[in-house]
């Protein structure tokens, strides 16, 4: 907890399984990418079986489905507290992002097809900084994301910087 | 005169400053064209050469012919392109920076090049390249709101306008010398071997030849172990690094002249390329001072403003004054409507800070000369010597790290070598980030970044290893006062 005075909330459910099913199609796909470098390489080294790097990208592939995953979602956290939205994620290194409503310059609420699968949605945030012009909260609801952004509408001035 | 709101060209002499850019390009293929010709006439070469010409020359045509703007009573309209059209209208109201520049091809013509920036993406939204010297003044003002008479005589005195604001900073001969002196760099030593060295693939200039008594006079050397050769040499250096910075400087800041007054600061500057860049106060974002080493030590400071959007520095911040007392930073930045950069209230960062430093600069140093000392030759332990100077940039680094939230600005300074001094208006913070890395959660510390608009690559005011407690302080304050 970087800011305990700011109690954040938990990431939706649902996106803990978007997170498990995008590493898991990640590491799928560069197992099954890996077989003919592997099959190869098993060819010309006799003492390398063949099935070496697709069974270890599969073993990765289950410590990011059952333990990365969970890791990272429960270091993910937001807060909205009528005046600045709050978030927080980072498991080896912490982040704690604060995004004045005043500044905001325009809200995008997105979906792609996982997180549609899940039933969750990503608020994203616009501002005139450089380094982090654009602040993505993912895994809410959608109607949370919608009742964030249009909180921030009310409040976004006409004077734009 | 038309009517302001009627689409224009920019002047035709542009064509003739296009050609002649594209002209140096032209010369590369002469050798490429030659051996494709020989055993050809001249008169086939020169048909040729001719017809390449006059395409050229079209197609320049046809971009400035294709290329309008137009001032209307609240909007800038640019027309162009050929194949894919494209019209841009940039409101009035939302230009910030009008600057005009004269490259000399621009000044041996009498044009000059607009750029109008608007604080969006793009380094410069419009740029309108080329008008006469007097369109560039009716230009600015009209993008101002306000009109001067159109029949302003197209004189070099235009350029600095109608009615001329009170000089606030402006750099004598004396002073861009010594700024000169300090910005010796073997940076520009650098620039010049690789073009000679890219040269050489178009032009033979001899080099192996050189390479080859450049061998010899090793040998030599070697032979009789010569400390003044290697002087010599070293000296040489020296002296190319010292001219280098103090050409660069003169052709950059001669007669650096910084105007200031009805809300913007107007700077003019250069010895063949003449520019001027016109900072509206109200976009400044932050103030910047920095003190080089030496130049720092001897009391000079260079103040820039982060303003948004583009600027022609590659930093993204306008230079207001490159070598400057404080006193006359202290004026300028009064004059930007920022508050003073106060160094009672500073508070220094958390001590981790210096030991993060120390893990940051020293290990890998030392690891590559043992490295180096074990597998190559133990000779390489004289590069030792790099490691205390290092040593001690990092023991200070926490004594030169200090920051301070004040009434209206957040205030920030970092750096041993080159110090920085940043004031940051609280109204122009954009995102507050707390981070911390592993080594900083074992340390109990955290860094703030601040964000602002309009800043590119580094020197952000982040405030770096700083303990928890100071800030939660700092980000509850800084959330209290934005609003």
């Amino acid at each position: 907890m970087l800011l305990p005075d700011v109690p954040l909330q938990p990431l939706e459910r649902g996106q803990l399984n978007a997170m498990r099913l995008n590493g898991a199609v990640f590491f799928a796909a560069l197992a099954v990418g890996s077989a003919i470098p592997s099959y190869a390489l098993g060819r010309s080294l006799d003492w390398l079986p063949v099935w070496a790097a697709p069974a270890l990208l599969v073993l990765a592939g289950l410590w990011s489905v059952l333990i990365a995953a969970p890791r990272r979602w429960s270091r993910w956290g937001w807060a909205w507290t009528g005046r600045e939205l709050h978030v927080a994620h980072g498991w080896l290194t912490r982040s704690h992002t604060i995004v004045p409503a005043i500044r905001v310059q325009h809200i995008d609420v997105t979906q792609g097809p996982v997180e549609r699968m899940f039933g969750v949605a990503t608020l994203v945030l616009h501002t005139a900084g450089t380094a982090h012009s654009e602040v993505h909260l993912p895994g809410v609801s959608r109607d949370t994301a919608e009742t964030i952004r249009d909180a921030i509408r009310e409040k976004l001035s006409s004077e734009p910087w | 005169m038309v009517d302001a709101g009627t689409p224009r060209r920019v002047h035709p002499g542009t064509m003739a400053v296009a050609f002649l850019r594209k002209a140096p390009q032209n010369v590369f293929a002469i050798p490429v064209f030659a051996g494709w010709m020989s055993g050809r006439g001249l008169d086939w070469a020169l048909l040729i050469a001719g017809v390449a010409a006059a395409v050229a020359l079209f197609f320049t045509w046809l971009n400035w012919r294709r290329f309008t703007y137009a001032v209307g009573p609240d909007e800038l309209v640019v027309e162009r392109g050929v194949f894919s059209l494209s019209r841009r209208s940039i409101p009035l109201e939302r230009i910030q920076d009008v600057s005009i520049e004269r490259k000399p091809l621009h000044r041996l013509f009498g044009l000059a090049e607009v750029r109008i920036e608007t604080g969006g993406g793009d380094a410069d939204e419009a740029v309108l390249d080329s008008v006469s010297l007097g369109e560039a003044a009716r230009l600015r003002a009209a993008l101002r709101g306000r009109h001067v008479a159109a029949h302003q005589a197209g004189d070099e005195a235009t350029v600095t306008g109608p009615h001329v604001l009170p000089v606030v900073f402006a750099m004598t001969p004396g002073r861009v010398l010594l700024l000169g002196l300090f910005s010796f760099s073997l940076v520009w030593l650098a620039a010049l071997f690789g073009i000679i060295q890219s040269l050489d693939q178009f032009v033979d200039l001899g080099w192996d030849q050189l390479r080859d008594y450049a061998g010899t006079a090793r040998e030599q050397a070697q032979a009789r172990f010569s400390v003044a050769a290697v002087l010599m040499v070293a000296g040489i250096a020296i002296a190319l690094g010292v001219a280098s910075g103090v050409v660069s400087t003169i052709l950059r800041d001669w007669n650096f002249t910084l105007r200031a007054g009805e809300g913007r600061f107007r700077r003019t500057r250069g010895l063949l390329t003449r520019s001027e860049v016109v900072v509206a106060m109200r976009r400044v974002q932050l103030a910047l001072v920095q003190r080089g080493p030496l130049r720092g030590w001897l009391g000079w400071n260079a103040l820039s403003v982060q303003t948004l959007g583009g600027s022609n520095d590659p930093s993204g911040r306008q230079s207001l004054a490159p070598l400057a007392r404080e006193d006359e930073v202290a004026q300028i930045v009064s004059m930007a409507g920022l508050p003073p950069f106060e160094r009672l209230p500073l508070r220094s960062v958390d001590g981790g800070h210096v030991v993060r430093a120390l893990l940051r600069t020293v290990p890998a140093p030392l690891i590559a000369i043992v490295a180096a000392a074990i597998f190559v030759t133990p000779l390489t332990l004289v590069g030792l010597v790099i490691l205390p100077p290092l040593i001690v940039s990092a023991l200070l680094q926490r004594r030169f790290h200090r920051f301070a939230l004040l009434e209206t600005s957040l205030q920030v300074m970092r750096g041993v070598i080159v110090q920085r001094d940043w004031i940051v208006p609280v109204d122009n913070v954009q995102v507050l980030t707390v981070r911390q890395g592993p080594l900083q959660r074992a340390l109990g510390i955290a860094s703030v970044a601040i964000d602002t608009a309009g800043a590119k690559g580094q020197g952000a005011p982040d405030v770096i290893d700083i303990n928890l407690p100071d800030a939660r302080e700092l980000i509850a304050g800084l959330i209290a006062k934005l609003d």
